[in-house]
């Protein structure tokens, strides 16, 4: 039973040095991470407070990128950058939190095959390459890679500032990742010596920070001060992301997540399809144009945009405010809906909402702030927190407090209840998506079904486990699949098969499967646990090769059940 | 380790065959829930004190829950405000919940059993703070004379028995 942990569980390409134990000495304190699409922050609790680290530049944002020069790749820590275009000439790598563990028929791939580097898909869904320009050669990498090379220079930067070594970390992640995500960003740690102690959707990070502030305010110890309900609001350059918490006493409580891939990247690229004129080329000092005027435009009802794109092309233009929001009026329309469905799956009452937080860059945009206020009903937006650091300083408070450091103050008495934010289930009743656990479920969480077989004298059975919300399987992300073996001979529709899965504190995911006999209570065959994801490789065609091979002959179909 | 009861499956193999999925094994946690906080119950003081042996420690506190009403689960009286549920769930979060309960990661049991724990306390919490939810299982608390429990012992029983509580929630 006393097995050694694993720190990155069945992930074959782990190190073994990942593996070793920790020395039982005084535990170290892990460092908060907020790895955003455009920017990076590192923050820890350093004995009273959240203190943010700064890189050589006196910066505590820092650029998501790293350039491929020469030998020795270099990322936005410890590189410096004479200008803005300087990252878009093909050697640099950015977004990489947009493309990783995405497969090549992922529209968010599709969009980011814009932007300088290489982004190239042979729309079969397997991973797309990637590739930056070095000596006029493409030098492929890895999202992962990428992720990596900069997460070691986060870390030598900080061990550098704190005097120790550096291995424990807690990382924000965008609500809409999926499980096979997860396990690439802890990949990307582990390449980088890193070890997760959480991987925190964002919202939550923010929520925790909230909880603590709203804590210091009251001196409440006792959990029975009055319940604050916060919608927080979370759009950063790559995905946007909304919570609804309940917080008293130190305790958040998550009631509903949304998240999607849409973000300030996304609005970026619309303007400038929408400044640019026909048959030109997006260029790298157009994008960084058109970023600059959006900023501007936050401040101001319109802006004026020079660029000179060479070859006698000139862009001169006048953009208001109101052009702004109609070019992205898609963009802005599903924030909304985002910030309907988390409230509306929180079963909350627009009225009970105390405070309305937003950060992230896109929080700056005033047709997104109208937004929040109109749909929350609120006049004003919580001024409280940092928007560009309030996730950091979240990990970094969750990371003191799953490191077991106890503040005399009261400042660490914080608690996290997480809710998952995407269904779990299998595939049954033919191509259909069936939910064990809905989203929006109390972390840790276990929900069972049960199914039956379709065929008489049917043996086996597929469990093909999938995360997410479409109704089909094809809609969702495949997370892995075994096979039940050994059922015993019935007609169709008798054989129960329960279908279990388990969701610890820390997030992992079990799925348990046991075959039962009616009139029996114990399971005829060894239960079988999985832990999930499995699939080394984002590939929806394992489900389509495995319906090839076997057709319907091991499905499943949900059991009815007289009650 | 692994207890073999043969009335109900799921509970022994959910329960007892967890591998000890966090590596982190934070300082004694518990110890920093305050006093006032620890006296507040008896039933959870033995359980929050419990840190030189976690396991002598919960049996108790297991033994009352196992056929226990959702009231007594939440140790709330039953005219209970909606804010008094609410404050016991949060008081009885910031010890069983498995983030601070856990403490042991060495021992497979206890953070999985404070796992269970803690999923008991918020499917109680989650009917007792939905008034429609609460008047059902009020007038069915009534009908019988013992409470509804979580486990029955008759085969299909256990997992009706079981589901029962658990999908109140959702």
């Amino acid at each position: 039973m006393a097995e050694p942990a694993y720190t990155v569980a069945s992930d074959s390409e782990n190190t073994n040095e990942e593996k070793s134990s920790s020395s039982p000495s005084l535990p170290e304190i892990a460092v908060g991470i907020d790895i955003g699409t455009s920017q990076c922050s590192i923050a820890v609790w350093n004995g009273s407070q959240v203190h943010i680290l700064r890189n050589t530049r006196n910066q505590k944002l820092i650029k998501s990128f790293v350039t491929f020069k020469d030998e020795v790749p270099a990322g936005g820590v410890s590189n410096q950058l004479a200008h803005e275009q300087e990252m878009l000439t093909g050697a640099a790598i950015f977004n990489m939190k947009r493309l990783i563990g995405r497969v090549d028929t992922d529209p968010v791939v599709h969009a980011s095959k814009n932007l300088p580097f290489l982004v190239q898909t042979l729309d079969i869904g397997v991973r797309p390459f990637i590739a930056a320009l070095v000596n006029n050669a493409w030098r492929s990498t890895t999202p992962e890679e990428v992720l990596a090379i900069f997460l070691v220079e986060l870390r030598l930067m900080a061990e550098t500032q704190l005097k120790r070594p550096v291995r424990n970390v807690v990382l924000t992640v965008p609500v809409s990742f999926s499980r096979f995500q997860l396990t690439r960003i802890e990949r990307a740690c582990a390449m980088a010596g890193l070890h997760v102690l959480r991987l925190m959707p964002e919202p939550t990070a923010i929520a925790l920070l909230y909880a603590q502030q709203q804590q210091m305010a009251t001196h409440d110890n006792m959990g029975s001060g009055n319940e604050r309900l916060a919608v927080i609001f979370n759009m950063g350059a790559g995905y946007c992301d909304v919570a609804v918490t309940a917080t008293a006493g130190g305790v958040s409580q998550i009631k509903s997540l949304a998240g999607n891939p849409i973000g300030g990247e996304d609005i970026l690229q619309n303007t400038i399809r929408h400044i640019a004129p026909p048959n030109v080329e997006a260029s790298s000092l157009l994008r960084v144009a058109t970023q600059d005027a959006i900023h501007r435009l936050s401040e101001q009802d319109n802006v004026q945009i020079e660029v000179d794109l060479g070859n006698g092309n000139k862009i001169s233009k006048v953009l208001d405010r109101l052009e702004f929001e109609e070019v992205n009026q898609k963009a802005f329309a599903e924030c909304e809906r985002l910030v309907v469905q988390c409230l509306r799956d929180a079963k909350v009452e627009v009225g009970d909402i105390d405070d309305v937080i937003m950060v992230g860059g896109c929080s700056y945009i005033p047709k997104v702030r109208n937004i929040l206020k109109n749909v929350c009903k609120k006049d004003e937006i919580f001024k409280g927190v940092n928007p560009l650091e309030a996730a950091v300083r979240g990990a970094a408070l969750e990371g003191a407090v799953t490191s077991g450091i106890h503040d005399p103050f009261g400042s660490l008495d914080l608690l996290t209840i997480q809710a998952t934010a995407l269904a779990v289930g299998v595939r049954a009743n033919g191509n259909n998506f069936i939910p064990v656990i809905p989203r929006n479920t109390m972390v840790p969480a276990r929900k069972d079904l049960f199914f039956t077989t379709v065929q008489d004298n049917q043996k086996e059975a597929l469990i093909i486990v999938y995360e997410g919300e479409g109704e089909t399987v094809e809609e969702n992300h495949l997370l892995g699949y075994f096979k039940i073996i050994g059922i015993p001979a019935a007609p169709k529709g008798v054989p129960e098969i329960n279908v279990c899965m388990d969701i610890d504190a820390s997030n992992a995911l079990r799925v348990f499967a046991a075959v039962l006999m009616p009139g029996s209570s114990s399971p005829v065959v060894p239960v079988i646990e999985v832990r999930m994801p499995t699939v080394d490789d984002g590939h929806g065609w394992c489900a389509q090769a495995l319906n090839v091979k076997y057709g319907s002959a091991l499905d499943l179909i949900t059991l009815q059940r007289k009650m | 380790m692994l207890s073999s009861s043969p009335t109900s499956f799921t509970h022994p193999f959910l329960s007892s065959s967890s591998p000890p999925l966090s590596p982190i094994s934070p300082a004694t946690r518990a110890a920093r829930i305050s006093a006032p906080l620890v006296s507040a119950t008896t039933a959870s003081c033995s359980y929050t004190c419990a840190e030189d042996s976690p396991r002598l420690h919960q049996i108790p506190r297991r033994l009352t829950t196992a056929n226990a009403s959702l009231y007594e689960i939440l140790e709330v009286p039953h005219g209970a405000t909606s804010q008094d549920i609410k404050s016991a769930y949060r008081r009885l979060a910031r010890i069983c919940h498995p983030d601070v309960a856990g403490i042991d990661r060495t021992d497979s049991n206890s953070s999985s059993s404070s796992a269970e724990e803690f999923m008991k306390i918020h499917a109680a919490y989650c009917t007792l703070s939905d008034p429609e939810k609460r008047s059902v299982y009020d007038r069915r608390m009534l009908r019988r004379s013992r409470p509804l429990t979580v486990a029955t012992n008759s085969g299909l029983g256990s997992y009706v028995g079981r589901n029962w509580e658990t999908d109140q929630c959702w």
